[in-house]
């Protein structure tokens, strides 16, 4: 294959370009969308009918839920502490993961240029498994608990963050890591000295946001038994005790709100 | 040996980019200790490249570089390292770490003197910063020492990369069009700081110009590329101001 450099526009300009020349393929590809969105309604057994028809139930709990139950807030408490700490735990953890790893996978840094690959797609396993899939996985690996979420969203946000730092590494001007390369600096050098520094805000920026959503996966993981303010939720459910599962939505709409909020603050703060 | 300190020469440097250009074409070159050579001509006539393959930062497709008689060409890893602090290279733009100190910037140019596992995590030697101070005191910047990168002047940011050449203790400082994005007045005292150098201390400087009247000025010898060959070679002294100009409006 020899592409030709230098040709921008093609040679023959002609207003043929500007017209559909297939107006038939179109209207067919037009068409076939349509069918495809129609085999979805069916399948997916979308029933506008059964909405309508469940609406009381939807209001019964609510009406059933009101007030929330004030005596369930201690639990909610001690939940919400364990929830953002399997956050924390796991975010910090994979993060320290993901900093050698990306800077392993980056492409124009080549540390350790053969390793680009396998870790490229190890970590793009780690992140095509949903989070609470890898909490099944380690309940029944480390048994029931907070630790067995700790390690599952420490190996989901892993994949996610190696594939974001290394991009981030790729995008960023080469110049400073050229010039100490050319220096003669090893390339642990190079990454410590000029990429660290340099991309020091974006990854802490990425790690804070990757926080947030682990906040908010921590929240499921206890539907699952691995820990958080999810177990406490799924088990009032359970008992018919809707006052209680109310306040603990209420604290859960909280937390993340406010998690949000002091995250997107420290985001911007960082320069 | 005859001669004391290293100096460079390149030998039928070749080079053929993958798009058919050919940047180099068997270009011999030699630069003795204590002289500042200028290369001259125009856009794409190949000096960026010359520099660059005289550190194998681009790969010549043939010829030799040697630098005090060390060959650098057929070199890898840590012999590559190692013969690399031998030849510092200056771009156009300061390529300063942004975050960081000015002093700090400095001493990671002497990071290839110390290679182990503390500055491979980011620590740089106390004695290497001592020596940043002084080599920026050398370039005139001893008051911008703790103030970070992106906030130095483009003067002072080349200043500072000319300090962090010297930081890895070269004896053939490359500088590709050093002053290209300066104002005349910071063009000029960099072309004095690079002249004063090759005078005291004795390195070999291969330099880069746009602007034949900085040649002029500044260089003991001209050096003007066209289409990736040498087409003139004197001492700056006789270069008739005619010659110099030519190529440089002429192919441009």
């Amino acid at each position: 294959m020899t592409p030709r450099a230098g040709r921008l526009v093609p040679r023959r300009l002609t207003l043929r370009w500007l017209v559909p020349r297939r107006l038939a393929l179109r209207w067919l590809a037009g068409l076939a969308a349509l069918l495809v969105l129609g085999q979805a309604l069916v399948v997916a057994r979308v029933d506008p009918s059964a909405l309508v028809a469940g609406l009381g139930g939807v209001l019964r709990l609510v009406a059933d839920g009101l007030p929330p139950d004030p005596a369930a807030l201690p639990v909610a408490g001690m939940a919400v502490l364990q929830t953002v700490d399997i956050a924390l735990v796991a975010t910090v953890a994979a993060t320290l993961l993901a900093i050698p790893l990306g800077a392993a996978a980056a492409r124009p840094l080549t540390v350790g240029r053969y390793l680009s690959a396998p870790i490229r797609a190890v970590a793009a396993f780690l992140r095509a498994i949903p989070d609470l899939v890898w909490a099944l996985v380690f309940v029944a690996a480390v048994g029931l608990g907070p630790f067995a979420g700790v390690l599952a969203l420490t190996v989901h946000s892993a994949g996610m963050l190696v594939r974001l730092f290394a991009e981030s590494i790729e995008e960023m001007d080469t110049g400073p890591a050229d010039a100490l390369l050319t220096a003669g600096a090893t390339r642990a050098q190079v990454f410590s000295h000029a990429v660290l520094p340099e991309l020091l805000p974006t990854f802490g920026s990425l790690a804070l946001y990757r926080l947030e959503q682990n906040v908010r996966a921590s929240l499921v993981l206890g539907f699952v038994g691995a820990g958080g303010i999810g177990f406490q939720l799924l088990s009032a459910m359970e008992e018919f005790q809707y006052r209680s599962a109310s306040m603990l939505l209420i604290v859960l709409f909280a937390l993340v709100t406010v998690f949000e909020l002091v995250s997107a603050w420290a985001r911007g703060r960082i320069r | 040996m005859a001669i004391s300190r290293p100096l460079l020469e390149l030998s039928g440097l070749s080079k053929r980019y993958p798009n058919g250009t050919q940047a180099l074409d068997a270009v011999t070159l030699r630069v003795a200790a204590g002289e500042l050579v200028a290369l001259l001509g125009p856009n794409g006539s190949g000096k960026s490249t010359l520099l660059r393959c005289a550190v194998r930062l681009v790969e010549p497709d043939a010829g030799r570089v040697r630098v005090g008689g060390v060959e650098l060409t057929g070199l890898s890893g840590a012999a590559l390292r190692q013969a690399r602090t031998q030849v510092a290279l200056i771009f156009q733009q300061a390529r300063l770490v942004r975050r960081r100190s000015a002093l700090r910037n400095v001493a990671t140019g002497a990071l290839a003197h110390h290679r182990g596992l503390r500055t491979a995590l980011g620590w740089l030697p106390p004695t290497e910063l001592l020596r940043a101070a002084e080599l920026l005191d050398r370039v005139g910047l001893a008051e911008v020492a703790a103030q970070r990168a992106d906030t130095l002047s483009g003067g002072q940011a080349q200043r500072t990369a000319i300090a962090r050449a010297l930081a890895q203790r070269p004896a053939v400082l490359l500088a590709d069009e050093p002053v290209a994005s300066l104002d005349p007045e910071a063009a000029a005292s960099t072309m004095a700081l690079l002249r004063e150098l090759a005078d005291s201390e004795r390195l070999a400087v291969l330099c880069a110009l746009h602007q034949p009247a900085l040649a002029g000025e500044f260089a003991d010898r001209v050096v003007v590329l066209n289409r990736g060959r040498v087409v003139y070679d004197r001492p700056a002294s006789d270069a008739d101001p005619e010659a110099l100009s030519g190529p440089q409006t002429g192919a441009g």
